[in-house]
């Protein structure tokens, strides 16, 4: 693998952008220190992983199956709660937060996910608007940003179409659209092309590029080598539950 | 945070729609299981009401032969009225009580108008505060020389004491025995609709889990996603309770008067009163059911 790498990095023009344009400075938005998760005592599905994030950055997560990406999805959105190590997103320190605090922690997060997770009985508009009524905002303002985020994702003329009258791209951008109707200032995706077509998949990277640019943190945990290799962003790659390589503007790498 | 209440309304709807025959299920079971639980406090209410009737026949009554003299009478009536245990003690005369067979026989005239005179013998009804010291007054009033005076037959005092000690001990047997079947009765139908509300609760929150882990996802607080199902627990136990009321009323004013209207010499006293009391034991006791049903299950099953 450092043959490839220093080959893929030779291949990369590093001259046209210098390393603080490359990572957005301000507070980070997310910090991992030192943190370990293990599901049974004998293997570690995190292993010491420490990281920093800044608001504003796009990153991928890559690495096979099993070789901890999920855990660290889940374990910033606190459902995997990690064995030891100190875990802070935007602003909240996990190894702190208090049960009734998480849906607060959450509504600063936006996720998107693999399988869409769109609730089959609502339409478009009817699934994004539902992740703004449970957490009691006002029709007036339903009304107002769902139309709004559903044009930004390019359905403004699907919104009254049930998950089933859509394509899987378009099923995703509706997925998308309810992860960032309350402009989290983060958005984790989990392997949100993963069952798409290279065509339709960029068009979601496209779109998650576009969110990025609106100022909010967007991490992508994918296999999807081509995407990665094509989008040169800050790439973190995960083997075994350790972290082997951090490198703006990356590549999926093969040994990996 | 402004909240439509609403919106629990109508998802608590929704999911009765979609989930209506689990529902009806709890429905159902919660109907029956207040139904009988509400069945057997009217049952135990007329059963009481009706040994309370028995226990005023349980009164002692002494006969008194007719040429008793007046003081003898008088003095037992004294010594009984300063008797603590006493309520309140009556002298009957030879007419009064021929009046009062009389009545009794009204269907039968002829069994009055064949006698010759008045065979019936004066009496001092006793009544007492408590029918379980009836065996102690007897012996008292045993115990006094006026009775042995005014005893009619005089050849034989026992019998001219009457107070049906065997009723007395087998009603406190009775009712003893039907008050704790009553209360395990109860307690095991409270369990049933418990558990049936427990289980339906669960079927609900299987139903919504997509919505459940979106609605966890997008940071719904834990009571908004638990609101629902405490509604939906509370309105299949009102519902339930509503239609067990019914039928409650429907058989006090409907049924219960053509049953007494056939067995009339036994009275069941009046229990218009006590079935709105019921109702509201009915329709407590089934929000208590749903409210503490539903929250078991979303401890159990739903992770907030």
């Amino acid at each position: 693998m450092p043959d490839l790498q220093a080959t893929l990095d030779h291949i990369v023009p590093e001259d046209t952008l210098t390393a603080t344009e490359r990572r957005p400075s301000g507070p980070p938005m997310i910090v991992m220190q030192n943190v370990t998760k293990r599901y049974v005592p004998e293997r570690a599905a995190l292993d010491g992983v420490s990281i920093e994030i800044a608001a504003g950055e796009f990153v991928f997560i890559v690495g096979h199956s099993g070789s901890g990406k999920s855990t660290f999805i889940r374990s910033l959105l606190h459902e995997v709660i990690p064995t030891s190590g100190r875990i802070i997103v935007a602003g909240h320190d996990l190894s702190k937060i208090r049960t009734s605090k998480i849906p607060y922690l959450r509504r600063n997060i936006g996720c998107v996910f693999q399988d869409f997770k769109l609730l089959p009985n609502k339409t478009a508009f009817e699934n994004v608007a539902f992740a703004l009524q449970v957490i009691g905002k006002s029709k007036h303002v339903i009304n107002t940003q769902v139309p709004e985020v559903l044009r930004l994702v390019g359905l403004e003329g699907k919104i009254d179409n049930y998950p089933h009258e859509l394509s899987g791209g378009e099923q995703q951008r509706v997925s998308v659209a309810r992860a960032f109707v309350n402009r989290p200032p983060l958005l984790l995706c989990d392997e949100p092309t993963g069952n798409l077509d290279p065509q339709t998949s960029f068009g979601i990277m496209k779109l998650l590029e576009r969110i990025n640019h609106t100022g909010t943190t967007v991490l992508v945990a994918t296999h999807d080598q081509e995407m990665v290799n094509r989008m040169r962003r800050r790439v973190i790659a995960l083997d075994e539950g350790h972290i082997v390589r951090d490198q703006s503007r990356g590549v999926y790498g093969h040994a990996n | 945070m402004p909240i439509n209440a609403g919106y629990f309304f109508k998802e608590a709807g929704t999911s009765f729609k979609r989930n209506w025959v689990m529902s009806f299920g709890a429905v159902v079971t919660i109907f029956l299981s207040l139904l009988l639980i509400g069945v057997s406090l009217l049952i135990g209410n007329v059963a009481s009401s009706l040994i309370a009737g028995q226990e005023q026949k349980v009164n002692i009554q002494v006969f008194i032969k007719d040429d008793a003299s007046q003081t003898d009478v008088e003095g037992l009536q004294r010594k009984l009225q300063t008797n603590d245990l006493v309520k309140q003690v009556d002298y009957v005369s030879k007419d009064q009580a021929f009046a009062r067979f009389k009545r009794q026989t009204q269907q039968t005239p002829d069994i009055a108008r064949n006698l010759e005179g008045n065979p019936l013998p004066a009496s001092i009804e006793v009544q007492l505060h408590d029918t379980h010291n009836v065996q102690k007054v007897v012996n008292t009033i045993k115990a006094t020389p006026e009775f042995k005076n005014i005893a009619s037959p005089p050849n034989d005092p026992s019998q001219s004491i009457r107070y049906g000690q065997d009723i007395v001990k087998r009603l406190f047997n009775f009712t003893r025995v039907l008050r704790v079947v009553g209360i395990v009765f109860i307690v095991m139908l409270a369990v049933v609709s418990l558990i049936f509300i427990n289980n339906t609760i669960r079927m609900a929150i299987y139903a919504r889990r997509n919505e459940l882990a979106i609605m966890r996802l997008v940071g719904a607080s834990n009571w908004f996603i638990r609101m629902p199902f405490v509604f939906e627990g509370m309105m299949q136990a009102i519902v339930g309770s509503l239609m067990a009321i019914g039928v409650m009323l429907a058989l006090q004013f409907l049924a219960l008067p053509k049953i007494q209207n056939t067995i009339r010499f036994m009275p069941f006293g009046s229990t218009n009163g006590y079935i709105w009391v019921v109702s509201l034991i009915l329709i407590a006791g089934g929000v208590l059911i749903g409210v503490f049903g539903s929250w078991i299950a979303m401890r159990r099953y739903l992770k907030v």
